[in-house]
């Protein structure tokens, strides 16, 4: 738990954003695409930050909804988490193409496959 | 299905301290029993049967239940009141596109239902919901206090 905090201690203690969690997510693959579909309930979608460099795919969303100052909670559930997703991505995927779409609170990101994995049939002459 | 009971009493106020516990003891399930965690993500998208967090605010005027609900349509969602109790019910199926999976597999359908028992003096008649981001706000006016009257009363 300390290896954190010995590898980059200014990290923590500067900048001390808001707590971020893992959201649900779920990564499924077809012949031509990946799609990773992740629970963000109460992001919107200028909230949401998706960059990919390399091989990692990271996905930030911040929840921007605050109750008002003059409400006061009873009864709390949810943390006051944002949320971050760290995916790695291999040379499978098509890194110009990726796409990302959020509707009420799933975010769905397209990862189509690169032209050189997806399965081709090859002719045998003679 | 779980109740929450609605507590009035002004020692109880455990929104400060209680995420944070229970976030805690998550973290320590999930770093213990990453298998058990990662189990319990596998199911989430399956046949989704179960609970969804749920947060109550109030103020001055109202009481304000939020409920995280990704994923689902605004038809798909009802929210009623019965015997002092707010129901919140969604239940989606949906067709899987591709055609390659298994017939079985075709539909995926989640049923989420969760009860709330409300304090008694709301304005039943003008409860308000509204679904946002995959949030569903509900919220409950409370009645206006009945303010003392003057009687005139004319003396014979």
């Amino acid at each position: 738990m300390n290896t954190l905090a010995k590898k980059d201690p200014q990290a923590l203690t500067q900048t001390a954003p808001r707590r971020a969690v893992v959201p649900l997510y779920n990564v499924e693959e077809t012949a031509d695409a990946f799609t990773v579909t992740a629970f963000v309930p109460g992001v919107d979608r200028s909230a949401l930050e998706t960059h990919v460099d390399g091989e990692n795919l990271t996905v930030f969303a911040r929840r921007t909804w605050t109750p008002p100052a003059e409400w006061t909670a009873v009864y709390r559930e949810t943390p006051n988490a944002d949320y971050r997703l760290a995916l790695e991505i291999d040379h499978r995927v098509n890194r110009e193409a990726i796409k990302a779409e959020l509707t009420q609170g799933v975010l769905t990101l397209t990862l189509p496959k690169a032209e050189a994995v997806k399965p081709r049939r090859i002719e045998i002459k003679g | 299905m779980k109740l929450i009971r609605y507590q009035t009493s002004p020692l109880f106020s455990p929104a400060a301290s209680y995420p944070g516990l229970r976030d805690e003891m998550d973290r320590l399930f999930d770093v213990a029993f990453p298998a058990l965690s990662s189990l319990q993500r596998d199911g989430f998208f399956g046949d989704w049967q179960g609970e969804f967090p749920v947060d109550l605010y109030q103020d001055k005027d109202a009481f304000t239940v939020r409920a995280e609900l990704p994923g689902f349509r605004k038809e798909d969602i009802s929210a009623e009141v019965a015997d002092g109790i707010l129901t919140i019910t969604a239940h989606q199926k949906t067709e899987t596109k591709s055609a390659a999976k298994a017939p079985a597999t075709a539909t995926q359908e989640r049923r989420v239902s969760r009860s709330i028992s409300l304090p008694e003096n709301l304005e039943l008649e003008k409860i308000q919901a509204a679904y946002e981001n995959g949030v569903l706000t509900v919220t409950l006016p409370k009645r206006e206090e009945v303010k003392p009257k003057q009687i005139a009363i004319e003396v014979k």
